[in-house]
């Protein structure tokens, strides 16, 4: 039963190696859809090019339809899987300047070293960035350490939040998430001559 | 007239190419949908969390700890310790000083700031030993029981009063009055025999403890910690 | 097919079932800067001892925990990443030393942007613990709250302020 690492399938080099694949993986699908490029992430936000949002939002409804059914078959206890805590206060505001960091540096940082890694200056340069940015973070710790933990609400899960079971969210998520790709490949046609 | 063509395997080199087409004409995004939407169906109509958890909710431990399910008696426990019973094992949550100082016959020591620490997993979560906690008080035994419990480890206890009140009952018992039921003197006599099986009147003990009994071999269990991840 | 990229949809499943076996092997998503924040410790302990053992940050989330930050999972996984995406763009034939941009946008203002928008994506992903693949991607993935929040935050945001830097794009 999964997650592998949880019931000592696998050592904790063997997980370490396994990270190694699966990063190999991660970088090799950025980069053939296209994310090491800055003009066509920025795309989604002129509308010309919605590939982030396709990439994005089908990833995560696969990654979820899977677990659910490896839940669902007894592959793996779900209820040992990470699930990111929630601060509130610190998600929106942390959301809102990787926000702007985005439209400013045309890259979030899994894309950023996906095009370092073919040659991207840009990249490299908001890879330094990046650097930069989490450097003042640790250094200056204790001017935002309250901010950074406020707003503590444990762990929950989406569907928790507004009642719902799992799978009943997991549908509507997926029907809204076709929803938007109707509505992107719209836009791509619409916007097209945004790209230049 | 000639022959006809040889045809491979019985398939229209001509309809398969048009199937070929077929599929390269289908939108991916489609493919996507009638593939997902019908999966994303059947995990909306099933019952979820089939795996279920192994951790405890926290209204359960509220239930226990409101009938007060993980108290043993220092009776209990002085009991199994006279009878040497294998299953018993006496936790000392105290810090190492105390614990060196004085401790009950066979206890091992994981203070309570250790309790949750990687090393003790195997002897807190098993399901051949019957761990008991203790602590000059009640308190930190218990703080000790609640975290283990949080974790879903079972088969761990409390000694009830902790060694303050085993020191008053089972140490310097006293004597029952003359007009007490028959149980009391029955229990005052248990008491002293066991004091004296553990090594007399006095606080200090003035013999080795008996040596621990024989470890049954505990197995390492499926562990359920949640995984750190993280960004 | 050179310079070609992945039909979107297909790359979505892909990245999907790279996320899934991330869950199913290591019962974690991906992630990215977190990687970042291991080497910037290292470098702290390397270079300033007394101030790693000592600073809040570190001492609370590296010095009391562990003597190698960098032999962590996301840093491994980050080096995968890196030769992964080098794998595809030799196969793709896109390895290319270059400063992508449009033709009117110089190199320096596109650099200089890159390089503003680094450190807020750094800062920001610190506060909120997590970037778009660690919270948003895989936090969508395991339906956590906090990653929802902080998807709608970061696409929210980028979207609003488009406005303002479409002179950088389109």
């Amino acid at each position: 039963m999964g997650p592998l690492i949880v019931y000592d399938a696998i050592s904790s080099n063997t997980n370490l190696l396994l990270a190694f694949f699966i990063g190999i993986g991660f970088g090799f699908v950025l980069e053939q859809s296209g994310f090491s490029s800055s003009r066509k992430l920025a795309g989604m936000f002129y509308g010309y090019d919605t590939t982030v949002l396709k990439v994005f939002f089908t990833a995560a409804i696969v990654a979820m339809t899977g677990l659910l059914f490896f839940s669902l078959f007894g592959w793996m206890n779900l209820d040992v899987v990470y699930v990111n805590p929630t601060y509130l206060t610190s998600a929106i505001a942390g959301g809102v300047i990787m926000g702007a960091g985005f439209i400013l540096g045309g890259f979030c940082p899994g894309t950023s070293f996906c095009a370092a890694a073919i040659g991207k200056i840009d990249a490299f340069v908001f890879i330094g960035g990046l650097f930069i940015g989490i450097f003042i973070f640790t250094e200056g710790y204790p001017l935002w350490e309250g901010f950074h933990n406020a707003g503590f609400m444990g762990s929950p899960r989406v569907n928790e939040m507004i009642g719902l079971s799992q799978g009943v969210f997991a549908f509507l998520l997926i029907l809204a998430a076709f929803g938007m790709f109707w509505a992107g490949e719209w836009a791509e046609r619409k916007f097209a001559g945004n790209y230049r | 007239m000639s022959t006809p063509p040889v045809t491979h395997s019985g398939t229209n080199p001509v309809t398969g190419n048009q199937n070929i087409n077929v599929m390269q004409k289908i939108n991916p995004r489609i493919l996507l949908a009638i593939i997902l939407i019908p999966m994303g169906l059947i995990i909306a109509m099933v019952p979820e969390d089939t795996t279920g958890s192994r951790k405890v909710s926290t209204e359960q431990i509220l239930q226990e700890i409101s009938s007060g399910s993980q108290f043993v008696s220092p009776d209990e426990v002085a009991g199994m310790i006279v009878e040497n019973n294998p299953v018993l094992q006496l936790i000392d949550v105290r810090s190492s000083n105390e614990f060196e100082n004085f401790s009950l016959p066979g206890a091992v020591n994981i203070p309570l700031t250790d309790i949750l620490s990687a090393e003790w997993r195997d002897i807190l979560d098993q399901d051949v030993r019957i761990n008991v906690f203790y602590s000059n008080g009640s308190v930190h035994a218990n703080e000790a029981w609640l975290l283990t419990r949080q974790q879903g480890y079972r088969n761990n206890y409390v000694l009830q009063g902790g060694l303050n009140y085993w020191m008053e009952a089972i140490v310097n018992p006293d004597p029952p009055s003359n007009l007490s039921p028959d149980e009391e003197f029955a229990r005052y006599d248990f008491r002293r025999a066991v004091n004296s099986a553990l090594g007399g009147e006095t606080v200090e003990r003035t013999v080795e403890a008996p040596p621990p009994p024989p470890m049954p071999s505990i197995r390492p269990r499926e562990r359920a910690t949640v995984v750190q991840g993280g960004c | 097919m050179r310079n070609k990229y992945l039909n979107p949809y297909i790359g979505g499943v892909l990245l999907g079932l790279v996320l899934l076996a991330a869950n199913f092997v290591s019962g974690r998503g991906l992630g990215a800067t977190g990687a970042l924040r291991d080497t910037i410790a290292t470098g702290v302990k390397a270079v300033a001892p007394s101030h790693y053992h000592n600073a809040a940050y570190y001492s609370d989330n590296y010095a009391m925990r562990t003597e190698r930050p960098m032999n962590s999972w996301l840093v491994y996984q980050m080096l995968g990443l890196i030769t992964g995406g080098f794998l595809s763009g030799i196969i793709a034939g896109r390895t290319k030393l270059t400063t992508e941009r449009p033709s009117w946008v110089s190199s320096r203002r596109r650099l200089f942007f890159a390089l503003a928008g680094g450190i807020l994506f750094g800062y920001g992903s610190q506060i909120g613990r997590g970037c778009t693949s660690g919270s948003a991607l895989s936090g969508m993935a395991v339906l956590s709250f906090g990653g929802f929040i902080t998807m709608m935050a970061i696409f929210g945001t980028a979207f609003a302020l488009a406005w303002f830097f479409r002179k950088n794009w389109i």
